[in-house]
């Protein structure tokens, strides 16, 4: 039952903040180190209530703006609206461990992206809308390949399972 | 006779096969050249079948010797891979090692010419999680005497100022920030402005000119000028690649290359205090107004 727990979730926020800011720039360039804040939000949030959803994506969304250290908000808003989001659907489609989370993973970050420039345009951050996306195309592979890959680390399962699992193992 | 001749057979073969022994010996002897003739012609007739067969022989023993130095040249295999793995590693090593040495040969040499100046090294550790928010972590800060409002520049130029600091890391906002803005000037016209950060994709700078008809043309060097509030005047930030009119023609404004390299940012230098009025040599940026 651990994957249902928030403490579980803060850690895994808190290797992905840590990966995305001490190792992914080693690889990537300079504006196209991409987001792992998303992949994990989406996986968690699969599994979860929208309730829930929400809130995972808040703690995350919150880690990452207190870590940036600018615009305190911009990320917890967005990844909130995407735990929900994802929660949300998640009761209305079918399951599997990679093609859904990559095109969740897909969909999201061709959402967050624009999102996020109309939040930062509003906050006196005007980029110019081509040059932000430029970065789109490479996030969008990362995040449709690395999201199957962390789900598939993590083992997560859907509550009912993991309960009747924990329930067998306790009988 | 015929009794004594089966009981004595045995003693009487080996006596014979002595005496026709010696017979042929000394025969031989004496003919010994006729006898090697017809060995010769012996030979001669055989000598096909003789050479095939040692071709063969040496065949089979090659065959049978590669497969029993089969096992042998596989083993021989794993180790020239392992060490061809080695020696590329090594290779490796030595080209990064190579290249971590020039870094760091600049800096020295940047720490000899600014000799009246104080630095301190760092390294960077950590980048902002946000790609559009353009800082990074450095390994220096309070207790190293690194504090809010420093520069911070590396041989090629100017990478930023210090905007936070803890007793052990102090967070850098880079020129290339959005909120970034950096009092400079063209080294050959003198024209002044403020080179802002442009996006964070790019990784180019804005060059915001005052004056309503500057002088700025392409390949034009643009340094921190002496109106800077953080930055020590004369320090290299780039290089003019485009000049382009504002939208109602009432100002100009360049397009910077960045001289310093941001994807390659390992080790840089704080400024903490530098004599005023003083600049760094030419191929830093300074010394050429």
């Amino acid at each position: 039952m651990w994957q249902f727990r928030i403490p579980t979730w803060i850690v895994l926020y808190l290797l992905g903040l840590l990966v995305q800011t001490a190792l992914l720039p080693q690889i990537f360039p300079i504006g196209y180190v991409p987001n792992l804040v998303l992949p994990i939000t989406v996986i968690i949030a699969l599994y979860e209530t929208p309730r829930r959803g929400l809130a995972a994506g808040l703690i995350g969304g919150l880690m990452q703006d207190l870590w940036a250290g600018r615009l305190w908000g911009i990320n917890a808003l967005t990844f909130a609206l995407l735990g929900y989001a994802i929660a949300h659907l998640e009761s209305r489609i079918a399951r599997d461990n990679v093609f859904v989370p990559g095109l969740l993973a897909g969909l999201a970050q061709l959402l967050v992206v624009p999102f996020q420039w109309v939040i930062l345009r509003v906050f006196g951050f005007p980029f110019a809308w081509s040059e932000f996306m430029h970065p789109l195309p490479v996030w969008l592979l990362f995040s449709m390949l690395v999201t199957p890959a962390i789900g598939g680390i993590l083992g997560f399962k859907p509550r009912y399972e993991a309960s009747r699992r924990y329930a067998r193992s306790a009988r | 006779m015929g009794g004594f001749i089966f009981r004595w057979r045995r003693p009487i073969i080996i006596v014979l096969v002595i005496m026709v022994v010696s017979l042929s010996l000394s025969f031989t002897a004496r003919v010994h050249s006729k006898v090697i003739s017809l060995s010769n012609l012996i030979g001669t007739v055989v000598s096909p079948a003789s050479a095939s067969l040692t071709y063969l022989g040496n065949k089979v023993g090659a065959g049978v010797g590669t497969v029993g130095q089969l096992f042998t040249l596989q083993q021989e295999n794993v180790q020239l891979k392992q060490k061809l793995l080695l020696y590329n590693s090594m290779k490796l090593e030595l080209s990064e090692l190579s290249q971590e040495n020039n870094q760091l040969r600049g800096l020295l040499n940047l720490r000899t010419a600014a000799s009246g100046w104080q630095l301190v090294g760092a390294s960077v550790i950590a980048r902002n999680p946000d790609t559009w928010l353009q800082t990074v972590v450095i390994n220096r800060g309070t207790r190293a005497g690194v504090h809010p409002g420093m520069a911070v520049i590396v041989p090629q130029g100017v990478v930023g100022r210090v905007v936070a600091a803890t007793p052990v890391s102090s967070t850098v906002m880079l020129i290339l920030d959005a909120n970034s803005g950096v009092g400079a000037q063209d080294v050959r016209s003198q024209s002044a402005g403020i080179v802002n950060g442009r996006d964070p994709v790019s990784g180019q700078l804005t060059f915001q000119l005052f004056s309503h008809h500057p002088d700025v043309l392409q390949g034009d060097a643009v340094v921190t000028s002496s109106y800077s509030q953080y930055y020590p005047p004369g320090l290299l930030l780039g290089q003019v690649s485009k000049v382009t009119q504002t939208a109602y023609g009432l100002t100009e404004t360049a397009t910077v290359i960045p001289a310093v390299n941001f994807n390659q940012l390992e080790n840089v230098m704080v400024v903490l205090s530098h004599p005023s009025g003083t600049s760094l040599p030419p191929i830093y940026g300074g010394g050429g107004r």
